[in-house]
């Protein structure tokens, strides 16, 4: 067991720079996820890390070793891939059983280690197939196995379940979040799903760009988005962003004013709130404005309205059974202390100074 | 007359042109004297015999030939696989500057005319006492098998996920051990399949061997200088011998040579 330490590394291919002086820490024990866009250099830190890549500068720790200069055999890290990376070869068990072999582990620790990571992943009956014979979702859990019999003090993930089919990742993912509470090893898990990086992580480091742009608890994240960008790629819908005038200490909806935590720097504020944090009614409210229904969406468990506030749209979910047509006009009230204030020209959030 | 029955009749006029004599060499092959010399021949195999054969076995300088021609294409499989294989694997594995050149260079040997190539060859040869030697037929065939070599290895190596190697190497191996215990196993038969290819191209190549040899013959050079002063039964079994190693392994790893010719039309 250990943490993971990453300070300032630079990855450069070619003239793109993918990772761009990222740090990062992992506490001992902890779920962590990456997230980001495809392309935001989430998948490059873990190789990196793995020691599948080399950076062009920093430094990783494992524990306490500085484990920069080491090939990947030397970390003690394992990792699950992406296309599970199970070898076509070898039979269920000689795949769990491959790097304990490489450690020249004692037969009878052999059996054990391999048995017991079976059974954590429901794959004892399978130990003397070939991958061939499997179907997707049971190749997952050889690799997921694979890598926890080993004992890491780290294990990384890549994407582990986007090859899946949806109601198997849900499964799975269930199934990840109940092993690794177990197993308590280090996490690091790379992942584009927002949706599986709050369900699964301790906390979230949203990256985008080459850059960590927060690390934080999952409802953090999502509540207190540190920029545009995180509260723009988290939640679905997305966070609302309304651009509103601002007077003095205060920002101004129609007749409605809203105090601000700090003056921003411009004439401007953007306001960004949830659709979920926006109280919908029909008849004109005290601490509410007006705004006009252009679509509305029934998804099963709520309803999904698309408004118009001036030129601006927005979106609103409410209960399933409330009256909603397009053309309407209605009364929207904000929830005090779900608001997030952010300044429009940097995107970045008034009261959350930038990580480094 | 539609475009396919056009084809098709080309495709069989195609088929027959090749079969037929192959079809003719095997028979005689198999006949005895009196029908080798029969005029006109029957279409089946008229009387079964192996005097044919046991004839071109018992001409002397034949068995000499044929090991001659083994030990040759035996050290040409040896060198394709040997020096192919790791070319192949870094064009496979590694990006480096000129990949794309180097790949097209290893064609481009094959453009080079033997005929051109074989005095200055035969002259260097003399000097470095390799004429008429096993080892010297060799090296040239192996400069004839290596670029296919490289190409099938490199195709072979490039259908072989880099995440299995990946996975081996976080999971405690080095790379040379990564590479014996997971990309070796699964290129073994693609890497029997380039071994057998070297080998037939050494045997049926017939234009160096005989340039550079005089005594130390392999089969197909051996033949080309017999042939002319010999009998039509000794020329059919000598036919024989020439094609049915070609015929067999080219059969049994034609799957692979389709790989090839995608790559090599690339």
């Amino acid at each position: 067991m250990a943490g993971i330490r990453v300070e300032n590394i630079v990855k450069l291919f070619g003239r793109v720079k993918a990772l761009n002086g990222v740090s990062l820490e992992v506490r001992d024990q902890e779920f962590v996820v990456l997230l980001g866009p495809s392309g935001c250099g989430k998948t490059t830190l873990l190789r990196i890390i793995a020691g599948l890549e080399h950076a062009e500068s920093g430094r990783v720790f494992i524990g306490d070793r500085d484990v920069t200069a080491l090939p990947p055999r030397s970390r003690k890290i394992a990792m699950v891939f992406q296309n599970y990376a199970v070898f076509p070869h070898l039979t269920v068990f000689e795949n769990i059983a491959f790097g304990l072999r490489m450690q020249k582990a004692l037969p009878e620790r052999l059996r054990a280690q391999v048995e017991r990571a079976a059974t954590l992943m429901h794959i004892e009956n399978l130990l003397e197939r070939y991958p061939a014979q499997l179907s997707g979702g049971q190749r997952q859990r050889v690799a997921v196995a694979r890598a926890l019999a080993v004992e890491p003090e780290v294990l990384l993930m890549d994407e582990p379940l986007s090859n899946l089919d949806a109601l198997l990742r849900l499964e799975m993912r269930a199934e990840l979040k109940r092993l690794l509470a177990e197993s308590r090893t280090t996490t690091l898990y790379v992942t584009h799903d927002q949706v599986e990086a709050m369900s699964l992580a301790d906390r979230i480091a949203v990256m985008n760009a080459g850059r960590v742009v927060q690390y934080d608890e999952p409802m953090k994240v999502y509540q207190e988005p540190a920029d545009t960008f995180v509260g723009g790629f988290i939640g679905s819908p997305p966070m609302n962003f309304l651009r509103l005038p601002v007077e003095g200490s205060q920002a101004r909806i129609q007749s409605l004013t809203l105090e601000l935590p700090s003056s921003p720097p411009g004439k401007d504020v953007l306001l960004g709130v949830r659709p979920e944090d926006l109280e919908a009614h029909l008849e004109p409210q005290p601490q509410s404005f007006p705004a006009r229904v252009l679509v509305v969406e029934p998804l099963g468990s709520h309803l999904l309205l698309t408004l118009a506030y001036e030129q601006q749209q927005l979106k609103v979910t409410v209960p399933p059974d409330f009256a909603a047509k397009s053309g309407q006009t209605l009364w929207l009230r904000p929830q005090p202390g779900r608001l997030r204030w952010l300044d429009p020209a940097s995107g970045q959030s008034l009261t959350h100074a930038r990580q480094a | 007359m539609s475009t396919r029955t056009i084809y098709l009749a080309l495709a069989v006029l195609l088929a027959l042109w090749v079969v037929v004599p192959i079809f003719l060499i095997a028979t005689l092959a198999f006949s005895d004297r009196a029908s080798v010399f029969a005029w006109p021949k029957g279409i089946l195999p008229q009387h079964f015999s192996l005097e044919t054969i046991s004839f071109f076995f018992g001409v002397a300088g034949v068995g000499k030939a044929i090991g001659n021609s083994l030990i040759v294409a035996g050290l040409t499989l040896l060198f394709a696989v040997l020096l192919g294989a790791p070319a192949g694997y870094a064009l496979a594995r590694y990006r480096f500057a000129g990949a794309d050149a180097y790949r097209i260079l290893i064609l481009l040997t094959r453009a080079f005319p033997l005929a051109i190539l074989a005095i200055p060859l035969a002259v260097r040869f003399i000097n470095l006492g390799l004429y008429d030697t096993p080892l010297g037929v060799a090296l040239v065939h192996t400069a004839l098998a290596l670029p296919f070599a490289v190409l099938v290895t490199s195709s072979l190596f490039l259908g072989i996920p880099r995440e299995l190697e990946e996975a081996a190497w976080t999971l405690g191996c080095n790379r040379i051990q990564a590479f014996l215990k997971v990309v070796l196993p699964l290129a073994l038969p693609g890497l029997a399949a380039t071994a057998i290819f070297a080998f037939v191209i050494s045997w049926n190549e017939v234009f160096a061997a005989t340039l550079l040899t005089l005594r130390e013959r392999t089969l197909p050079a051996f033949l080309l200088t017999a042939l002319n002063d010999s009998p039509l039964p000794f020329r059919f079994a000598g036919g024989f011998f020439l094609i049915v190693p070609a015929l067999v392994f080219i059969f049994v790893i034609r799957r692979y040579l389709f790989t090839l010719w995608g790559i090599a039309n690339r």
